[in-house]
């Protein structure tokens, strides 16, 4: 999309982006991406920190991270190779992690509290890769200050919380708000969903994904206290566990690829070997049911490793395989012929045979590439998250790939999912939860 | 890296040395996605492929690795020097056939080899090669840095008794064994390598402090009826003769790594090169000729 925009830009003017930013005003950008008018306080906010960081001696955005725990370290560590993106402030409550902020980059800002950052108009978008059950009390604030917003997933650990966020988000037009439900920005997972969604697989009749890891999911920390406030993870009365750290992702995917939100979910968790006082499982499956009929199943496991991570689409006609960064898929004798198949790779899995799924295959071949050799540029789904974040900075605002309804619709089944897990009970989700109002 | 790291880590709470254990794990594989030669997208690889013909801006962790190295090369009289890749590749050390290159070909690499044809802006924080055909592969010490890098981090978060290694190769110690009195390490003999019956060369008590073995055996070929092992001496371009095993403990696991490799290209006259070099307490070396120099506390 970036491109587009960026040769839309360039055509018009004959300025590359930045130049078009500088030179334009936003009031007069906006409507011309997004095609909406944009206006309220908030808007003239946003313009404002907007200004301030790209007359700044660098053209890159200005972003802040709240939280400097593992998932904020590799949210910086992801930005570093984005050449739009530039970290100018980091934010934790613990001094060891600014320190290592400090080494890390010399010059960045360091702030013991987020609201200090929020103050600094120097930094006009903010990250917040804080635990989940904190992210209520950030994002409203970071948006009242007017900053652009990228929230990890899960938005929030309540359906409460994801409500006043999203209205708060919804409030804030002109400010970007984007949920780090990554998959459905990943161009892996964007090819998939053309395949899906275009009948190549049939009629989809069920879904299976597992994400195995041995892993204690404990976090260290030399003082008690610090390590307490590192380990919400294992708090069941602050954290979705397993459901909505990752669970969340394999229902998310499936919801949109089937177009559906769930409306039912029946799960189990057990404890099965971490048991160091934990209370949230190491072991769950969730039983989820869509309007449509279909069901998704989906194992998540902190005690064993094998056989990794995958999500599975079984459809009548084929059976699509995403697994790593690469995506198979896996014929019925009696499906129809598509035609680019013929020529495509096939791969071995046991006694079946997968053919590659490679977007634009025919194109590469024709160029002269081969489509199926590793592309050492394909990068993280974080990465194209956090790009379509800059993206949206440079360009928009315009609605975000994975906005407020989406972070708040999957808080509601993630929680469900849990809730499920908890008290034993088939939850079922009718649509008027999916409402913010 | 592409090695095995392990960690015994000593204390009472189980849970939390396991947590301190995987974090650091995680690190590791941090560092080798920002090091590797091999894996394309880390920073290390964007750096070969462009530096060449632009000053490469690059983060403060990556230009302090790169400064340090600098340095070690510079204070090893160049023995130690990351830039020796292309010589490798034309030995076939890279591959699975040795291939003996011929000197005009030697010569013509030589000319790119050195960290002088690295240019480190310090103030700017860029890296720019000066000629093209420069390569960086800093792995002879990345063992050595993702150790000393996981040891700050166990010990930030209070790990007080630990050894650690990768590859068995280089290893860092500090605090206690269950036994007291350090951690003993033994480096096993060279004629004991291939066979079952164990025959230790060496034991030695780490105090807060790290080791590195270095051999020429890692990887060999016969040539022209010559045995080659796979450490290149970058002076002269053909694989370094004088040394057969090296062992050097200091402070830093980097910088051991970066000696007792550069000891088997100095060989007998190693010593008054190491004992420039800050932080080293010893070291051992089995020359060619079977002689040993044994320097170790």
């Amino acid at each position: 999309m970036s491109e587009k925009w960026n040769n839309k830009i360039e055509k018009k003017s004959g300025m590359n982006r930045l130049e078009f930013l500088k030179t334009f005003s936003l009031a007069t950008l906006a409507p011309i991406v997004s095609g909406q008018k944009v206006h309220g306080k908030a808007m003239e906010k946003a313009t404002s920190v907007r200004y301030s960081s790209l007359n700044s001696s660098s053209d890159q955005v200005n972003i802040g991270i709240i939280g400097f725990g593992e998932r904020g370290r590799e949210i910086a560590s992801t930005l570093e190779r984005n050449e739009k993106a530039r970290i100018a402030g980091v934010c934790d409550t613990f001094s060891i992690m600014r320190t290592r902020a400090e080494r890390s980059y010399p010059d960045v800002k360091t702030f013991a509290d987020y609201r200090q950052m929020l103050d600094d108009s120097d930094i006009p978008t903010v990250i917040i890769a804080t635990p989940t059950h904190k992210h209520r009390e950030v994002a409203l604030d970071a948006l009242d200050a007017g900053k652009h917003v990228y929230c990890e997933a899960p938005m929030a650990s309540t359906i409460e919380d994801a409500k006043a966020i999203a209205r708060a988000a919804r409030e804030a037009s002109g400010q970007i708000f984007q949920v780090g439900q990554q998959y459905r920005i990943n161009p892996q997972h964007r090819d998939v969903f053309s395949f899906i969604r275009s009948g190549a697989t049939g009629r989809i009749t069920s879904i299976r994904s597992q994400w195995h890891n041995k892993t204690s999911w404990r976090r260290a920390s030399a003082a008690s206290e610090r390590e307490t406030e590192l380990n919400w993870r294992l708090d069941h009365n602050v954290s979705l566990g397993l459901a909505g750290e990752i669970g969340l992702h394999h229902i998310d995917l499936a919801s949109w690829y089937l177009n559906e939100r769930p409306s039912a979910i029946y799960g189990f968790g057990q404890l099965q070997y971490w048991r160091d006082n934990r209370e949230v499982p190491d072991n769950i499956q969730l039983n989820v049911e869509f309007p449509g009929g279909v069901h998704l199943t989906t194992i998540c496991s902190l005690t064993t490793s094998f056989d990794g991570r995958y999500d599975m689409f079984y459809g009548s006609d084929s059976t699509i395989l995403l697994r790593d960064k690469q995506a198979w898929m896996f014929k019925e004798v009696d499906a129809p012929m598509l035609g680019w198949e013929v020529y495509a790779r096939r791969d071995r899995f046991h006694q079946e045979t997968g053919i590659a799924l490679v977007a634009n295959a025919t194109q590469l071949e024709a160029q002269g590439d081969d489509p199926y050799a590793d592309d050492p540029n394909v990068e993280s789904p974080l990465y194209y998250a956090l790009d379509a974040f800059l993206d949206n900075y440079n360009f928009g605002p315009f609605p975000a790939v994975v906005g407020y309804q989406q972070g708040f619709d999957a808080t509601v089944f993630s929680a469900k999912a849990n809730e499920a897990i908890k008290s034993r009970t088939l939850q079922t989700i009718g649509e008027d939860l999916y409402d913010i109002d | 890296m592409a090695t095995r790291f392990e960690f015994l880590l000593l204390g009472e709470n189980e849970p939390f040395l396991r947590a301190a254990g995987e974090d650091v794990i995680r690190e590791i594989q941090r560092i080798e996605d920002t090091f590797s030669f091999y894996r394309q997208q880390s920073t290390l690889s964007r750096l070969n492929a462009k530096a060449c013909n632009e000053a490469v801006p690059v983060n403060a962790e990556v230009f302090t690795f790169l400064q340090k190295v600098a340095e070690l090369s510079r204070k090893t009289d160049g023995a130690f020097d990351p830039t020796v890749g292309p010589l490798m590749k034309a030995w076939g050390f890279t591959g699975k056939t040795g291939i003996k290159p011929d000197d005009g070909q030697i010569r013509q690499i030589l000319e790119h080899t050195g960290m002088r044809h690295v240019l480190l802006d310090e103030k700017k924080r860029t890296v720019r090669f000066v000629r093209s055909g420069v390569l960086l592969d800093p792995g002879a010490v990345g063992k050595g840095y993702a150790l000393d890098e996981a040891a700050r981090l166990l010990q930030e978060m209070g790990v007080k008794h630990a050894l650690i290694h990768g590859g068995t190769s280089s290893v860092k110690a500090w605090g206690d064994s269950p036994e007291g009195n350090g951690w003993q390490v033994a480096v096993r003999h060279p004629e004991s390598v291939e066979s079952d019956e164990v025959k230790l060369l060496k034991v030695i008590r780490l105090r807060n402090e790290a080791m590195s073995v270095s051999t020429v055996w890692g990887k060999t070929f016969e040539v022209e009826g010559k045995i080659l092992g796979h450490v290149i001496d970058p002076g002269k371009g053909q694989p370094a003769e004088g040394a057969l095993l090296t062992v050097c403990t200091g402070k830093s696991a980097m910088t051991a790594d970066a000696c007792s490799t550069a000891m088997l290209v100095l060989a007998n006259k190693s010593g008054s090169v190491i004992d420039r070099i800050p932080g080293i307490t010893g070291f051992f070396i089995i020359l060619n000729n079977k002689d040993i120099v044994d320097r170790l506390p």
